[in-house]
């Protein structure tokens, strides 16, 4: 699987204000959002390219959220949201 | 733990930018696969920024740091993300020494705030007044234009 990088970046204002929606965490280095960002873009393009995989194995073209279900399913690393992606449905065979 | 992720989002159009980036030509996302995507990017946010915020802590850091945010992703599986970090922190070190080029010239200028805005006030005034002198009688010499 190639890996990019994105030439679109996010916005590290947001990224940190997301990563302050939670009450537990305090004070935030001014590079740590920027890091987080760029894990985030890593892992979105990650994500993205394999639910790409899962609807390309099963012949289809465009990509539904059951695709993404099943590379969350297909891949350790994305363990974490399988409750996130429980409630979408599954692709028919 | 609190969680606001229906108030804060990421920018839908950013996301659709980067699926189209990545994905090939003849391939097209869904919408709902697009936010189920965001979902998740949401959750990553989330599990890294846990995970760093218990690394500062074990380490009695009130403030999580680069390096917290480092040391979380290879705890949690992402390693492999882990080159990609130096250019970003590179980047933020010339960020730094940028900003903090500009306050020594601040500082070395001898001058207050007050009194550098006051000069800017006379620049300006200098160059609307060329401005004008031009304006009004273009048929007039031109004085020679500053060069940089």
């Amino acid at each position: 699987m190639s890996r990019k990088e994105a030439k679109t970046k996010f916005p590290v204002a947001r990224i940190k204000k997301i990563m302050q929606a939670d009450d537990e965490i305090g004070k935030v280095a001014q590079v740590a959002p920027m890091l987080v960002s760029k894990s985030l873009e890593l892992f979105m393009i990650s994500l993205v390219q394999a639910s790409v995989d899962q609807a390309q194995e099963k012949g289809h073209r465009k990509v539904l959220p059951g695709h993404v279900k099943l590379a969350v399913e297909n891949n350790e690393q994305f363990d974490f949201l399988a409750d996130v992606m429980e409630k979408y449905p599954n692709i028919a065979d | 733990m609190e969680r606001d992720s229906d108030d804060l989002s990421l920018p839908k159009a950013t996301v659709q930018k980067v699926i189209s980036e990545v994905i090939p030509s003849f391939v097209s996302f869904s919408k709902e696969s697009r936010d189920a995507v965001i979902e998740c990017c949401i959750e990553f946010i989330g599990l890294l920024t846990t995970q760093a915020n218990e690394i500062a802590e074990s380490e009695s850091k009130k403030t999580i740091g680069g390096e917290h945010v480092m040391k979380a992703l290879k705890e949690l599986g992402f390693a492999e993300y882990v080159d990609s970090m130096d250019e970003v922190i590179e980047e933020h070190k010339e960020i730094v020494k940028i900003r903090e080029r500009k306050n020594t010239k601040f500082q070395e200028s001898g001058l207050t705030e007050e009194e550098l805005l006051r000069k800017q006030e006379e620049l300006f005034g200098l160059a609307r007044s060329k401005l004008n002198n031009v304006s009004q009688d273009p048929s007039q010499e031109q004085p020679p234009a500053p060069s940089t």
